[in-house]
């Protein structure tokens, strides 16, 4: 759907962006990841086309994305922005308009979502009157009322208390399910992990990681497992040897454990299972992956001693 | 375009909701009309009938008037002279408001002593001198000359002077049509302060209340600021046609019914005419010649429009362009005040041009875009000479030109200018922002 390539951008000779490629599949959910200052929302208004590049481009379906284009990307900033003196209604129908909806469209898609969202009785009121939630659920509307191919999601989760964030946390997978593409910039690593298929991460306007969630995980695993057993602590800890290293446990009972622990020296979860079997009674063995947070932290870290250097 | 049209009809319902711009659509020219309404009442009478006593103890007047008093004005003669206090206090002249001394030698020392209770408006005055000297030429001609009444007043006549230009010598206006144009140029400086200040106000709150970038995801900074111009543009041309309208009407209106007496200027007009020949003090208030006989309304109307339409664009980028590059609401302000300056100094041009109409100046002042708009207006008013109409069509399209050119620099700074947060605002800043 989109595809930005070697994407630069320069403020007071500063670089903000330093050649930032990717692509974004359609009925693909894209995390867009990467500390405050990062480069994200410039990001995301080159691709907007609110700010221009210094350097590469920006496509959509292949060809270079024009004002024309954005009749099909739905974006929401993160600092949120309504008219305060304008009523909901008007609202919604004065931006759906302006992203190309008739009169009719825009008034039926506001019904939908008025409905949808449990705000039809707000409808009159003006949006200083609303609530902080209340007013996101507004601006929500306002990027999806167009039906858009491509959402462009600024910290979409941010001000919305745990129940609306599973609300809006359902309609992106819905829209997702519809074949619709969802950039998502966000600091909530659980999101991340529960509804980005693949995600990248930028630090200082510098492409550090891309990739599946499932990969990147995989990518910065440190060989932990987690084994559940019944039976004896002390003749599991004889049985491993100095090939393991126990890095944590969780006592359920006198005779039920879960151990974490890492392989050295090239062992396989299959030697460690050889050595404790007839040991105790393994219940459950799992690899550990990383959290997305950790791959975030450790990534941003390397990076950071990186550049210091 | 259609995109235009939808921030400009939004910009116009915001206006229309906003209940200063209404208070101020409707009551400002009330508040104008008011201001005519004190000084039409100052220079002209009110309905009331005046009585006034003249006491000629020598009978020079013979107890006679030149010509009928109007309706409103009772003469009676007395041949005794009465004190002040007597004529204020005694209760037999209660019923006088005015007494006029005519006393025995005026003949040769002219002098004319008129008392009142309360002061008598500016045409009940010029009404009195009249009849008393038109009555004082008619015992002149008696006592002194073979010839007639009218024969007289033609050598009394003073000499008539006018000042012309030569390369303009139909224009017989005086400086008085000059205000007309000052007044309107004044008009198009306040509007565009107005309006100014709102475009201004209207960006900074779409810039602070952050809009302005779910804005930016749908149309490009230069058609949102265009919507913008325009639809504030076009609440002020409406605010300004209700003015019109309001203030147009209510000046018509006073004409029928409030003061009447002022415009067929009664006798005096009669007496003039039989008498061939008109003295100045028949000749109406310059105020009223002003509003109701010099402003040729419908020609300067039109200029007016586009002197307008070209003042409101080009400094309405000023006002866009300050509003969108501010970091804070009160960092503008520095920006404000020189703006304010330049309005200012517009006015004081016009001013310039009423006294110094025809100076290498004045011909400059006419064709820059910053003073433009009210020296053009003070030049419509005193009438271009033929074949000088080039610098009106030329100071129209340098106006539009530079007004053309500085939405281009305004959408720049727009553009550039708009996603910048809690900055200091250097001109510095500003003109490297030109240049993107």
């Amino acid at each position: 759907m989109i595809s930005v390539e070697n994407i630069s951008k320069y403020f007071n000779r500063e670089t903000i962006l330093h050649d930032i490629s990717f692509s974004l599949e359609k009925g693909e959910i894209l995390g867009l990841l990467g500390p405050n200052g990062a480069g994200k929302t410039t990001l995301m208004r080159i691709i907007n086309q609110i700010i221009s590049a210094d350097k590469g481009y920006v496509s959509y379906g292949g060809d270079l994305i024009k004002e024309k284009h954005l009749i099909n990307i739905g974006y929401l900033p993160e600092e949120r922005g309504l008219y305060q003196s304008m009523s909901v209604e008007k609202q919604i129908l004065f931006l759906g308009k302006l992203r190309g909806l008739s009169s009719t469209e825009a008034k039926d898609q506001m019904e939908y979502w008025l409905k949808r969202f449990g705000i039809q009785a707000w409808r009159k009121k003006r949006i200083e009157e609303l609530s902080k939630g209340m007013a996101q659920k507004v601006q929500f509307i306002c990027t999806v009322l167009h039906e858009p191919d491509v959402l462009i999601l600024d910290e979409p989760f941010s001000g919305f208390d745990p129940i609306n964030i599973e609300l809006i946390r359902k309609e992106l997978l819905n829209f997702k399910k519809k074949g619709k593409s969802i950039i998502i910039s966000t600091h909530n690593m659980n999101n991340v992990e529960e509804i980005c298929d693949r995600a990248i991460l930028i630090n200082e306007g510098h492409m550090v990681l891309q990739g599946t969630i499932h990969d990147l995980r995989q990518q910065f695993k440190e060989d932990l497992f987690k084994i559940s057993f019944t039976g004896n602590m002390i003749s599991f800890a004889n049985a491993l040897w100095t090939g393991y290293e126990i890095i944590d446990k969780e006592v359920h009972s006198e005779d039920s454990f879960t151990i974490y622990l890492k392989m050295r020296e090239g062992n396989k979860i299959n030697d460690l299972l050889n050595a404790v079997i007839g040991q105790v009674n393994i219940t459950g063995v799992e690899e550990v992956l990383p959290s997305m947070e950790n791959v975030f932290v450790k990534s941003i870290n390397a990076q950071n001693e990186v550049l210091s250097e | 375009m259609n995109k235009i049209i939808l921030i400009a009809q939004r910009e116009i319902a915001e206006r229309f909701q906003n209940r200063s711009f209404k208070w101020l659509m409707f009551l400002g020219p009330l508040a104008v009309l008011g201001l005519v309404y004190l000084f039409l009442s100052t220079t002209t009478s009110t309905n009331k009938d005046w009585k006034i006593l003249m006491m000629d103890k020598k009978e020079v007047f013979d107890g006679k008037l030149a010509t009928n008093p109007p309706s409103n004005l009772e003469f009676d003669f007395i041949n005794a002279f009465i004190d002040y206090e007597d004529f204020a206090y005694q209760e037999k002249y209660q019923d006088y408001d005015i007494s006029v001394w005519i006393n025995e030698k005026i003949v040769s020392n002219k002098k004319v002593i008129i008392s009142y209770r309360e002061r008598p408006p500016e045409n009940i005055q010029r009404q009195i001198i009249y009849l008393v000297e038109r009555r004082m030429e008619e015992i002149m001609v008696d006592q002194f000359t073979e010839l007639s009444v009218s024969k007289f007043r033609e050598i009394k006549q003073s000499l008539n002077f006018s000042f012309k230009d030569v390369y303009d010598p139909k224009n017989e206006k005086s400086t008085t049509a000059s205000w007309v144009g000052f007044s309107f140029g004044t008009l198009i400086i306040l509007f565009v302060f107005m309006f100014g200040m709102t475009i201004l106000r209207s960006v900074s709150r779409e810039k602070s209340n952050r809009i302005v970038e779910v804005l930016l995801s749908s149309v490009n900074p230069r058609q949102l600021l265009t919507g913008k111009i325009l639809g504030v543009g076009f609440s002020a041309l409406v605010q300004f046609t209700v003015w019109a309208v309001i203030v147009g009407t209510g000046l018509y209106l006073f004409r029928l019914t409030l003061f009447p007496d002022m415009f067929s200027a009664g006798f005096v007009a009669d007496e003039v005419a039989k008498t061939d020949f008109s003295y100045e003090l028949a000749n109406q208030s310059p105020f009223v010649e002003l509003i109701y006989n010099q402003i040729q309304y419908m020609n300067m109307l039109i200029f007016f429009g586009l002197f307008f339409i070209g003042g409101y664009l080009f400094y309405g980028s000023f006002f866009a362009m300050i509003g969108s590059s501010m970091g804070s609401e009160s960092d503008g302000q520095q920006f404000i005040i020189p703006l304010t300056l330049l309005l200012f100094s517009a006015i004081l041009s016009g001013y310039y041009v009423v006294y110094y109409p025809s100076t290498t100046l004045s011909t400059w002042l006419g064709f820059i875009p910053f003073t433009s708009p009210m020296v053009m207006m003070v030049d419509l008013s005193n009438g271009f000479a033929d074949g000088s109409a080039w610098k009106l069509i030329l100071s129209i399209i340098i106006l539009f030109g530079s007004a053309f050119l500085m939405m281009i620099i305004a959408g720049r700074i727009y553009k550039n200018g708009i996603l910048r947060f809690n900055h200091r605002l250097k001109l510095r800043m500003l003109i490297k922002w030109t240049k993107k």
